[in-house]
């Protein structure tokens, strides 16, 4: 038999590398029965940490909420603290918290929302459990069913501060929301003296045929997120139907008056644009007649882009809905008093005049406080938004987006 | 003897049959190879391809007939036979292929026109020609489409008048401002660079003794042509043909800005939508389709090369090249190519390093101009007080994790891809190697999403003999590596079938193992077509950003994911500054390759 060494070796390898496949095929199974099992045990002990923001049952708030020197203390010798954020503002806020608490190293992961979902996910199905606080936008409710009510992601509002805090973040909502913004209707300025609009039926006017840009809800579930809720409160939407036409709507094939709205858009030459910014340059360079949807936030872009762009404040039958930005507490959080620390920071401690909450104070987000001054023309208490309603998001925003493919 | 039963007779001559199978080099590579890519690769297929006929949780939104857990078909259903599938479905898959077959052409034609004259014409400046060509592939793909819409937009989209309007005062029609044509335009320019490279190769080793022959004989040069040089450099045009048909069916950036105005989507645009609603079994439907489709060229692909056939272009002979005369065409042709080239390539990269510096954008005065995005400090009224690029204190981090995770995983690359590319050529006859082939190719496909989100879990933990890889760099370039194995591999097989069996067999009978002979022959014979697969690695991996971003953890940042946080929040300039960066650097790896790795483009990919 003649065999070199050489060969043997290679074959060898072979072998091991055919175990390490059927391995990986078992491991896979174990973490796969483990994630089943996984979530019924953990949502009965979540949906109770859920339910009050001082839980008893609730690992993350103790009873006498920990005062900042106890979690100072604690977090120095934790070190560190791992933050995965949809924001840019988080690392702002990491750094004048690194200058304020000396001995904390603070790590910010920048992702995408739904991509956060998949990463975490992942990782806890897999054992590991890196990140600390979690600052997260909604997926159309999928945040709220899929991370928080399987006790992914976890609720933490501190005791001190929540008299503060307005509704619905302080009990309803899923968690605490440290900055709202939310999609309106935008205008040229040097077109316009004042808002063309005030009711969302004035875009399906012939006036405005082929005059109404939006950016692409296919690609951007915040922006669907502003239909589907005009579905789920089609009474609302047929509410101001009857006010601005005098008589009542009648549907042309559709399930309801929400619905309707979006195809009386279609049939009035909605134009889709690809993102928030590519609207606000169609509309906002030039002198334009036209109308956008786009993001509140890009108000303070206006210098900087050379737009002319002005927000809508008031729309009936309500402006939008609003697009929360969250904080939470991952699940076995491996710093857990860093993480309490920097979110009383980010929240601009007791009195709300830390710092750490500047970043999230812009013109076009609101801070969900009442004793915040807001940077914007008009306060948080005086929008008039709809309300955020996870579940029925969750559940209607898929038909909505079928509705929108079919329409094209 | 006499004593052996026949039973031990038998089982002696099996184990001797099986050795030998073993023995040949293609065999046990092969089977080496075949076992990484199922666990790289074919095992995350499956996995996908599992989930989509499963009930999730997430489908109760869908449908109240979902019952999580069980098995069901309505996901292909519902992409396949509902009401939906027509603008779900049909409409994309039409538009994408459209695209992809209308790209692949014109590239064919940019590329090999372009390669013919670099390679086999005497035709002047054939360094600067070949240095231009590779450009638009350095910039992403997104900034020839914006560079159309400045030019060719109407009315439609509002914003500033588009140039042509503002010139000529025609409002260009819908069709050429948006949707098909300025797709398939945008993409060609941006992948042409890879006809060029791959076919200006087989072109280069191309003995000029064949085509002499047919000319002494009385041939015209467009019939020496047809039959004899484009024959021979079919592998290479065919490969060419697959990765720029399936790069284009699955790109997204392009068609989102230039389709979506007129309602032209394709299936890489209503893939992202899926992923993004968190409809992630649609999008695995989505994206296996895909993967047929590519299965399906790959197949054709085989049967058109065939098993037999010889595309042997490099052999024990010496051979000579002379050049074809373009007599007075000479210098025409070189200035037209010229000022193409210098359109398409330079024009942009100027325009992005100019607003770079520009403050305000759209204002073309001297005091617009700041260095502030390259290297200033913080500023509360620009960007919000984000610092210059140099001055970020990531900055410095990232680059090194960029340099080291680009370099390793081209040189990975390029080098298993030659020796499967080895396996793929030589092995055409036997199972493994057309299985090689294809299995090498579907990470193509597979959204670089999907791919990090499967790999985050088969790595978090340690397998055997596998670490746990999740968090470290290694995970990065593993990855990479995957998804570029297809490009190498093609290019590999490419230059792999030009060589011919005897330079190998004459020192199989000297007595060289394998190793030696990959090592001392065919290696120094590919060089040109490694440096080439190594370069175009360099920069996908430069640029790569959607398949690390979910792998990505602090200590690992890369310069693309510092370009996200920027894109993300809207600020242009230092966008546009880390592009500059990122580009900058692959030219000066292209200029080390040429100066000292002695990489000649102008010869293309492979050759002497």
């Amino acid at each position: 038999m003649f065999i070199s060494k050489k060969k043997t070796a290679l074959v060898l390898l072979t072998a091991a590398s055919a175990m390490t496949i059927m391995s990986a095929c078992g491991q896979d199974n174990k973490s796969s029965n483990t994630l089943s099992n996984a979530v019924p045990t953990d949502a009965p002990a979540s949906s109770n940490a859920n339910n009050a923001s001082a839980p008893s049952a609730d690992p993350s708030a103790s009873p006498a909420a920990e005062s900042v020197d106890e979690l100072y203390a604690k977090a120095k010798e934790e070190g560190k603290l791992i933050v995965y954020s949809t924001s840019g503002r988080a690392n702002d806020a990491a750094e004048t918290f690194m200058k304020q608490y000396p001995g904390i190293k603070v790590e910010v992961s920048k992702v995408k929302s739904d991509e956060m979902m998949d990463k975490v996910t992942k990782e806890q199905d897999a054992g590991q459990f890196n990140p600390d606080v979690i600052i997260t936008k909604e997926v159309s409710g999928a945040v709220e069913e899929e991370m928080v009510m399987t006790g992914r992601y976890l609720k933490y509002l501190p005791e001190d501060i929540a008299p503060m805090v307005d509704e619905p973040y302080r009990t309803q909502a899923e968690a605490y929301a440290n900055y709202v913004e939310f999609r309106t209707l935008f205008y040229n300025k040097s077109t316009y003296a004042e808002a063309p609009v005030t009711n969302w039926w004035d875009l399906t006017t012939p006036e405005f045929k082929g005059k109404v840009y939006t950016a692409d809800p296919l690609s951007s579930p915040a922006f669907m997120d502003l239909f589907t809720t005009m579905v789920i409160n089609s009474d609302d939407m047929a509410a101001a139907y009857k006010e601005k036409f005098g008589k009542d709507i009648v549907l042309n094939g559709t399930d309801n008056a929400g619905y309707e709205f979006i195809q009386e858009l279609f049939d009035n030459g909605l134009i889709v644009l690809k993102g928030s910014d590519d609207v606000l340059d169609a509309i906002g360079k030039a002198k334009s007649e036209a109308l956008g949807l786009a993001v509140s936030g890009d108000v303070s872009k206006n210098e900087e882009k050379g737009w002319t762009i002005a927000p809508i404040y008031d729309i009936k039958p309500k402006t939008s809905v609003p697009d929360s930005g969250y904080f939470f507490i991952a699940n076995k959080a491996p710093h857990e008093a860093a993480a309490k620390l920097f979110i009383r920071w980010m929240m601009g401690e007791k009195d709300g005049s830390g710092e750490g909450l500047a970043p999230f104070n812009e013109v076009g987000s609101w801070v969900p406080r009442s004793d915040v001054k807001t940077k914007n023309d008009i306060s948080f208490e005086e929008l008039n938004l709809w309300l955020f309603d996870g579940d029925a998001l969750y559940k209607t925003a898929p038909k909505v987006r079928d509705f929108w493919i079919k329409q094209k | 003897m006499a004593n052996k039963t026949a039973l031990t007779v038998r089982s002696t001559r099996f184990y001797n049959g099986m050795l030998n199978w073993l023995r040949s080099p293609i065999h046990l590579i092969g089977l080496a190879a075949l076992l990484f890519l199922a666990y790289t690769i074919a095992w995350p297929v499956l996995k996908i391809l599992y989930t989509t006929f499963l009930w999730r949780q997430q489908d109760v939104r869908l449908t109240g007939e979902a019952n999580p857990g069980h098995f069901t078909l309505y996901h292909w259903t519902r992409v396949l036979a509902s009401d939906m599938s027509m603008n779900l479905f049909y409409k994309p898959i039409l538009n994408s292929l459209g695209v992809g077959f209308a790209v692949s052409a014109l590239s064919m034609l940019i590329g090999c026109g372009l390669a013919w004259l670099v390679v086999r014409t005497n035709v002047p400046w054939k360094k600067t020609i070949a240095f231009l060509a590779v450009i638009p592939y350095l910039l992403p793909s997104w900034i020839i489409s914006q560079a159309w819409l400045t030019f060719f937009k109407n009315d439609k989209i509002g914003g500033t008048t588009g140039i042509m309007e503002a010139l000529f005062h025609v409002s260009p029609p819908d069709w050429l401002s948006y949707g098909f044509v300025p797709i398939v335009v945008s993409l060609s320019i941006h992948d042409s660079v890879f006809f060029f490279l791959i076919v200006g190769a087989a072109l280069s080793s191309m003995n000029s003794q064949l085509e002499e022959a047919a000319s002494v004989t009385g041939a015209a040069r467009w019939t020496i042509l047809r039959r004899i040089v484009f024959p021979l450099v079919m592998p290479s045009i065919l490969s060419g043909f697959i990765l720029i048909f399936t790069k284009a069916i699955s790109s997204y950036g392009v068609p989102a800005l230039l389709g979506t105005p007129v309602n032209f989507y394709m299936i890489s645009t209503m893939l992202y939508s899926s992923m993004r609603s968190r409809l992630t079994t649609e999008a695995n439907v989505l994206s296996l389709t895909l993967m047929l489709i590519s299965m399906l060229t790959i197949y054709l692909n085989q049967r058109v090369v065939g098993r037999r056939k010889s595309f042997v272009t490099v052999t024990g002979k010496d051979s000579a090249r002379t050049l074809t005369s373009l007599g007075r065409w000479r210098y025409p042709a070189a200035g037209t190519a010229a000022v193409v080239m210098i359109l398409i390539s330079v024009v942009p990269l100027l325009v992005l390093l100019f607003q770079s510096f520009m403050l305000k954008e759209g204002v073309y005065s001297l005091s617009n101009f700041t260095a502030h995005y390259w290297w200033g400090g913080s500023d509360p009224n620009i960007n919000t007080g984000e610092k210059g690029v140099l001055q970020n204190n990531i900055f410095m981090l990232a680059l090194k994790n960029s340099l080291y995770i680009a370099g390793a995983a081209s040189v990975i690359a390029a080098v298993i891809g030659l020796i499967l590319g080895y396996v793929v050529a030589r092995g055409r006859q036997s199972w493994i190697g057309r299985m090689v082939d294809q299995v090498s190719f579907l990470p193509y496909l597979i959204p670089g999403i999907s791919l990090a989100a499967i790999y985050i879990s088969m790595f978090a933990k340690p397998t055997l003999i596998i670490p746990a890889l999740y968090g470290t760099i290694t995970l990065l370039i593993l990855i990479t590596v995957v998804k570029e194995l297809p490009f190498t591999v093609k290019a590999g097989s490419a230059s792999m079938l030009q060589i011919g069996k005897e330079l190998e067999e004459a020192a199989q009978i000297s007595g060289a193992s394998w190793f030696t002979r990959f090592r001392r022959i065919l290696l120094p014979l590919n060089r040109k077509s490694l440096m080439s697969a190594f370069l175009l690695v360099f920069i996908g991996a430069m640029k790569e950003m959607e398949l690390i971003i979910l792998l990505i953890t602090p200590r690992t940042e890369t310069l693309t994911t510092i370009t996200f946080y920027y894109a993300e929040k809207g600020y242009e300039q230092l966008t546009n500054v880390i592009l500059m960066i990122i580009i900058a650097i692959v030219i000066t790896v292209y200029f080390l390759a040429v100066k000292f790795g002695k990489a000649d483009l102008t010869q293309g990919i492979g050759g002497q």
